[in-house]
């Protein structure tokens, strides 16, 4: 097995235990630690709007 | 999180600066014309661990006075249109089938990336949907057996693979799991 399947599959064996976190805990509680994923990642996005559709491979704006 | 009946899920959870600009912009939508969340923020909404920069949602085809009136609307409310100002052009975008984006004034993530129903696929997503109540506040994404599977035939990519990952696993015991392979099928002999 090469590097990218044993990643993704290490991966899959944490989305699957996370599922199972979120389905035996409060969403209090699991909304709580997904919400610091989130909002940090949001606040670090920094790119103007040509970069952002450049990223995008949208080509549609004036 | 309480999957109360095939149509109904109930969500107790604090709200993520994604939950509240999708509730913000989905509560003046939906003023307007009726709407499907689809995509990454379905899994998202419902306990995924990741981010996105961007909503998708479909809508049915909205005439032109109709779009006049929501852009007012959501102008009014400190969004803008990322592809252009010119209410024509942003509409002239919707007539091609094409994504328009739409962000809070002077940010370009998150945004919202919003089009028109285009196929059997987006039809059905359009009808049946699921009403999520967030803390008393409601948004309607699509049916998860029709997204785990266009996930897993169409989109395929890792973060889509893990997306329909997570719903079949933190939904399990409520997926219609005939209807996830009779979607399947479909979508095979589609695209």
């Amino acid at each position: 097995m090469g590097f990218i399947d044993e990643n993704e599959k290490e991966r899959i064996s944490f989305v699957k235990k996370w599922a199972e976190y979120v389905r035996t805990h409060s969403d209090k509680d699991w909304s709580k630690q997904q919400n610091v994923i989130i909002n940090s990642a949001l606040k670090s996005a920094d790119m103007t709007r040509e970069q952002f559709f450049k990223m995008k491979g949208e080509t549609h704006y004036v | 999180m309480k999957f109360i009946d095939s149509e109904h899920i109930e969500i107790n959870r604090d709200l993520s600066d994604l939950d509240a600009f999708t509730i913000d912009f989905t509560t003046i939508l939906k003023k307007y014309i009726d709407y499907v969340i689809i995509s990454g923020y379905v899994a998202i909404v419902l306990g995924r661990a990741r981010a996105s920069e961007d909503v998708d949602i479909i809508i049915p085809r909205i005439d032109f006075s109709d779009f006049k009136r929501l852009y007012k609307n959501l102008k009014e409310n400190d969004y803008y249109c990322l592809n252009a100002e010119d209410e024509e052009i942003v509409y002239s975008y919707l007539e091609e089938n094409l994504a328009i984006r739409f962000a809070k004034i002077d940010t370009i993530i998150p945004n919202i990336e919003l089009k028109w129903i285009k196929n059997d696929f987006d039809k059905i997503a359009l009808k049946k949907t699921i009403n999520v109540n967030i803390k008393g506040k409601q948004i309607f994404i699509s049916n998860l057996e029709l997204q785990i599977a266009f996930k897993e035939v169409i989109l395929k990519s890792p973060k889509d693979l893990e997306d329909a990952q997570h719903l079949r696993s933190v939904a399990k015991e409520y997926l219609d799991h005939s209807l996830i392979q009779e979607y399947k099928e479909k979508l095979h002999g589609f695209y």
